[in-house]
């Protein structure tokens, strides 16, 4: 009888340590897919680029400044390895790209251009992607981090070798510039 | 209230909303027992047997089930490639698989999920609603309706059909035994309270209306926390807010107005006016258009 009860304690603690090993090891992955999303829109993006810098050179001949910033930030992304260069390039070519809008929005003949439309398109939703899956890799950071920390998946981290890992920070300026009030 | 407390509370609430189905249908067990005395136990298993075949086929092949219910038909990427930008953004915001994508030609701007499971998700959206709607508002309304998804919604409304059904057999079931002098009279020498009898009698006949006003309230709960779970994936309350607001202002409804599949649209197809509050499956739009402000007001 002893026996037996004893056997189940030692099932039941046993159950627990998997379960915990393996919630560590779950997130450490989401991890790793959630970066791998991120790298995978950044691509499309990049892919998108020559096309449209190509596109808006055909109207706006005499803008080469706006088009070197773009293609020095794309060069960038696209030799970018660790989380924190990737993620100061990104920001780099996401303000190089609005510039290149923003030139684009002086030629009426451009924003006509049927070719020049569905770029455009296609860069929005390339630049929701690339925040969605910033944000989702955030995310599930976050999960990852905080179950480093507590109790009682911390106890485990080490044995599953599983670190906390690094957050993804695009630094934007236009997201501190002070709001402009007018009275 | 942000969307993680607002998803919290919706999902306690129908937790609370399940609980109180199962008591029921123990109630309506235990009143049938009182009622007829023990030739009634088989009837309990039977009517929850009968509820859970009909149910379970709706549920497992809702996905097309309801393409025939609603006449939408299945489209490409290529029949749509903004409408498919737009939910492969909110896939990767949810990290949820790639759904189905449906189009039900009607000018009433309208949008439903349905599917077993994640990986058998359909959305469907009206021509109506992606001709009226921006990119931030279609967004918002691909969000909520994955957020359904993710929530697991279809399951959820399947338990609540299967109790709520049960529930209906039965009490069905024993008011004709009543009509025809059933059970009762072979048992008439049991000594049951007759207060007893009169409350196990009232709670046969309102158990059926309590079960209806039960489903209808995780119907609204599953609403509202699919707003919430929208915010999550989107984290912009202003693009389901807006879409909400177009849909308000809209009085046109989808032109198909079948009760037993109104709670999967975004928006109730059935006529505000002659569904009263409590039975709606809906919560009123007004108040889910206030709720998101709220969170906005946040950022």
């Amino acid at each position: 009888m002893e026996i037996i009860v004893i056997l189940g304690v030692i099932a039941l603690i046993a159950v627990f340590f998997v379960a915990q090993y393996n919630r560590l090891i779950r997130l450490n992955i989401s991890v790793n897919e959630a970066w791998a999303q991120i790298e995978v829109q950044l691509k499309r993006r990049a892919d998108l680029i020559p096309n449209l810098v190509e596109t808006v050179k055909g109207y706006a001949k005499h803008e080469q400044s706006t088009f070197d910033a773009v293609v020095t930030a794309r060069a960038k992304a696209t030799t970018a390895t660790t989380v924190a260069d990737t993620a100061a390039a990104d920001g780099m070519l996401t303000q190089a790209l609005r510039g290149l809008l923003a030139v684009a929005e002086a030629y009426p003949d451009l924003k006509a251009s049927a070719n020049f439309m569905s770029l455009q398109e296609e860069l929005a939703t390339t630049e929701n992607k690339v925040a969605f899956s910033r944000q989702f890799y955030n995310d599930n950071v976050r999960s990852l981090n905080t179950a480093v920390k507590t109790v009682p998946t911390n106890f485990f981290a080490g044995f599953a070798k599983v670190t906390e890992r690094e957050f993804y920070e695009v630094e934007d300026p236009q997201d501190r510039k002070a709001p402009n009030v007018k009275f | 209230m942000n969307f993680r407390t607002a998803q919290a509370a919706n999902r306690r609430k129908t937790i609370g909303l399940l609980i109180g189905m199962g008591v029921l249908v123990w109630l309506v067990a235990f009143a049938a027992l009182t009622y007829f005395g023990q030739s009634t136990t088989a009837i309990v298993p039977i009517a929850v047997g009968i509820a859970l075949v009909s149910v379970w086929g709706s549920y497992y092949g809702s996905d097309k089930l309801v393409l025939t219910m609603t006449g939408a038909k299945l489209i490409q990427e290529s029949d749509n490639p903004k409408l498919f930008n737009l939910i492969q953004e909110v896939t990767i915001a949810s990290g949820l698989p790639m759904p189905k994508v449906a189009i039900v030609i009607d000018s009433a701007p309208n949008a439903f999920a349905t599917g077993r499971n994640q990986e058998h998700a359909l959305i469907a959206f009206t021509t109506g609603i992606l001709d009226v709607m921006d990119r931030d508002q279609l967004q918002g309304v691909i969000a909520h309706e994955m957020a359904h998804v993710a929530n697991r919604d279809t399951l959820v409304s399947a338990v609540a059909a299967t109790t709520a059904g049960a529930i209906a057999i039965l009490s069905d079931m024993l008011t004709r035994m009543m009509w025809f002098g059933g059970g009762r009279s072979r048992d008439r020498d049991n000594n049951a309270n007759p207060l007893a009898l009169v409350f196990s009698l009232l709670i046969l006949i309102l158990a059926p209306l309590a079960a209806m006003l039960l489903k209808s309230a995780i119907s609204r709960k599953r609403e509202s926390l699919a707003d919430a779970t929208a915010v999550a994936f989107t984290r912009n309350p202003a693009g389901l807010r807006s879409a909400l607001e177009v849909l308000a202002q809209d009085s046109t409804v989808v032109r198909q107005k079948s009760n037993s599949i109104a709670h999967i649209w975004i928006e109730s197809p059935l006529d505000a006016k002659a569904v009263s509050k409590l039975f709606s499956t809906h919560p009123p739009i007004q108040e889910r258009i206030a709720v998101l402000k709220a969170m906005e007001s946040l950022n």
